[in-house]
């Protein structure tokens, strides 16, 4: 339909005399016309003879002709041609043949002007209504294709939209345990911080005083004891010994130490938890590599059983653009992977380097490794090998979204020697050292 | 236009009847055929019908020359109104200069008539015409019949288009005319615009429908 313009025939195009008469229509009634008594009977248009009976050869001048009649020949109204017979001598019969042949030839004329629209028409009307169930046929065609594809990729686009589905849900709610973990974190950590600090500072200002008692213990024996009588110096000997004042002095003196350690340690297990957490860090804040695996190691440190030997090489790796917490919960969760899959005797080998304008983090472990089926799978929200209770098949996913939260992606193959290497592909985003 | 021939000198223009299935476009060729002076009108050519129904179209040719020897064609046609029609109302109406909508003024003919007043609307515009610009009048036909709708009515609806109405009985001739006579001066006023009919051709608005709206 939209071709309509490309229809080049047109009904009612306009014809000539010659386009709709014909010599086996006209030459009959010319010999007629000679017949019944005209010496020349001719049809003519735009000056020139069309048809003539008898033909020209062999006949008298025009100016040897004594009696002519023309009538003219209508096409649509318009004269465009004319009838005319002619004598040598003048004849009644002239004027009334005349007006029989052009009573007759116009009766042809539009006999045929009729027969050949209707033709015309036709014609359009089959073309047109071809091209046109042409187009239906090829639309019905395309519509049909592409229900065809649309059954076919039914399934598939349903999978895809559950697992996009899955992955949405898995997304939120990571992020609302990230959120409790990080409310929960800063909570303890600002509670704990309160006493800690009075502690640690108790315990110092503590240990000065205990070792004034020491002096001043030291200062009776040596100084003021000689002066006393031989039976009260004994007594103070006797105190002395069953007080167990040497000892309890040298015990003071590593007791203090160890517990202000102690404090120290705790305050440390503090700030890698504020720091594991990022509860101070910003979406978007540079994250130094090294430093967020150190604190998810030191907040995993109870997890990690002694056998176990996590080595890395992360040395001089530019800091990232993103999200610390994210980066930190992927660590916590490609090494929680690998203790699972290697409960005992583990070796995790942590190590990064740069490749083109992406960091890549590889993280190897001498477990079992994963199934080349499975391979693709392991990232899926809620895919587990493990038993039912054992896991809910988050960790992996969670790896692989703040890959992506990141700009960057995660790959799963087989190590050298048989256990799974997970490589962290993120993108440097204007990272401090380049 | 179907043709303009400079070096002929020759021009052909194509008129339309258009309209619902009934409304009488074909009596109207009759009357303008019985009307109008023999002299520089064809014969009425009646393409096929069954149970007088057009099949085809209706050809009623007019001729006419302008003072500077330019010779013009007039072909009136009347499309098939009915609905399964649709390709040869398109065929028809390639290449128009003017259309009079003939509309059925039955009560009972509104939808029809709506129906084919958007189906001309369409075929216009695939056809690669313009219904804003191209020549339009409308003729109201059948008042003679009970159960008409009213010329207030139609005032209402149709004014403000601003295409001309015409009322008309077109089987006592009433209004056939003037009908024509309204499509002729309009599609003038644009050949003139194009083609300098008066500039160029002598031709004046009057003579041309002088020669060409001449009761006989």
């Amino acid at each position: 339909m939209a071709n309509i313009e490309c229809i080049e025939f047109l009904v009612g195009t306009e014809r000539g005399l010659r386009e709709v008469l014909g010599a086996a229509e006209v030459e009959p009634l010319l010999r007629a016309a000679v017949a019944a008594g005209a010496d020349r009977a001719l049809v003519a248009a735009d000056g020139e003879t069309l048809w003539q009976w008898p033909e020209s050869r062999g006949f008298a001048q025009v100016d040897s002709v004594v009696a002519a009649e023309a009538l003219p020949l209508i096409l649509e109204g318009e004269p465009v041609g004319e009838v005319r017979l002619e004598a040598q001598e003048p004849r009644e019969a002239l004027r009334a043949l005349t007006q029989m042949a052009a009573a007759a030839l116009n009766s042809a004329i539009h006999a045929n002007l009729k027969r050949m629209l209707t033709t015309e028409i036709h014609t359009q009307v089959v073309n047109q209504s071809y091209e046109e169930l042409l187009a239906a046929n090829r639309e019905l065609r395309a519509s049909e294709a592409r229900y065809r594809e649309l059954a076919e990729n039914l399934e598939v686009r349903v999978r895809e939209r559950t697992a996009e589905l899955e992955r949405a849900w898995a997304c939120v709610l990571r992020r609302e345990k990230m959120a409790a973990v990080g409310q929960l974190a800063a909570g303890m950590a600002h509670e704990i911080n309160n006493p800690l600090g009075f502690i640690l500072s108790n315990l110092n200002t503590l240990q000065k005083y205990v070792g004034r008692y020491v002096d001043m213990l030291e200062f009776f024996q040596h100084r003021i004891g000689a002066c006393l009588s031989a039976d009260l110096q004994e007594a103070v000997r006797q105190k002395w010994r069953e007080l167990r004042i040497d000892f309890v002095t040298d015990d003071i003196a590593a007791l203090l130490p160890e517990c202000i350690v102690g404090a120290e340690r705790v305050k440390a297990i503090i700030a890698d938890l504020r720091g594991f957490a990022h509860i101070d860090a910003q979406e978007n804040a540079p994250v130094a590599i090294d430093q967020a695996l150190e604190r998810t190691l030191a907040v995993m440190a109870a997890e990690i059983p002694a056998d176990a030997r996590i080595a890395r090489q992360l040395a001089s790796l530019p800091e990232l653009l993103g999200n610390g917490a994210l980066l930190c919960q992927a660590f916590m969760n490609l090494i929680r992977n690998a203790l699972q899959a290697r409960p005992q005797g583990l070796e995790l080998e942590i190590s990064g380097e740069h490749q083109g304008t992406e960091i890549a983090l590889r993280f190897r472990d001498n477990g079992p490794g994963i199934a080349k089926e499975l391979r693709s799978k392991v990232f899926e929200p809620f895919f587990t090998t493990r038993e039912v209770g054992q896991g809910v098949g988050l960790g992996l996913t969670v790896v692989h979204d703040a890959a992506a939260a990141f700009g960057g992606r995660v790959e799963v193959r087989e190590a050298p020697g048989g256990g799974a290497e997970f490589v962290l592909f993120l993108p440097q985003r204007g990272g401090g050292h380049g | 236009m179907i043709e303009f021939n400079r070096a002929d000198n020759k021009m052909v223009l194509k008129l339309v009847y258009y309209g619902p299935a009934l409304s009488g476009k074909t009596t109207n060729l009759l009357q303008l055929h019985e009307l109008l002076r023999r002299e520089g009108r064809g014969d009425l050519m009646v393409l096929d019908t069954r149970d007088d129904r057009t099949i085809y179209f209706d050809l009623l040719p007019f001729f006419l020359t302008a003072p500077s020897g330019l010779r013009i064609k007039i072909k009136v046609y009347t499309v098939p109104g009915q609905v399964r029609h649709d390709a040869t109302r398109k065929a028809v109406l390639q290449r128009a200069d003017g259309v009079a909508f003939i509309a059925d003024s039955q009560l009972s003919e509104t939808g029809n008539n709506v129906a084919s007043f958007e189906n001309l609307e369409r075929n216009l515009a695939l056809v690669g015409l313009d219904i804003a610009t191209i020549p339009l009048v409308i003729q109201f036909n059948k008042r003679d019949l009970p159960g008409v709708v009213s010329e207030a009515d139609i005032e209402r609806v149709w004014r403000p288009t601003g295409i001309p109405i015409h009322l008309a009985a077109a089987l006592n001739g009433e209004g056939v005319l003037e009908t024509f006579s309204a499509l002729a001066d309009r599609t003038y006023t644009q050949l003139d615009e194009k083609w300098g009919l008066a500039a160029e051709h002598g031709l004046a608005r009057e003579d041309f429908l002088r020669q060409l709206v001449v009761p006989g």
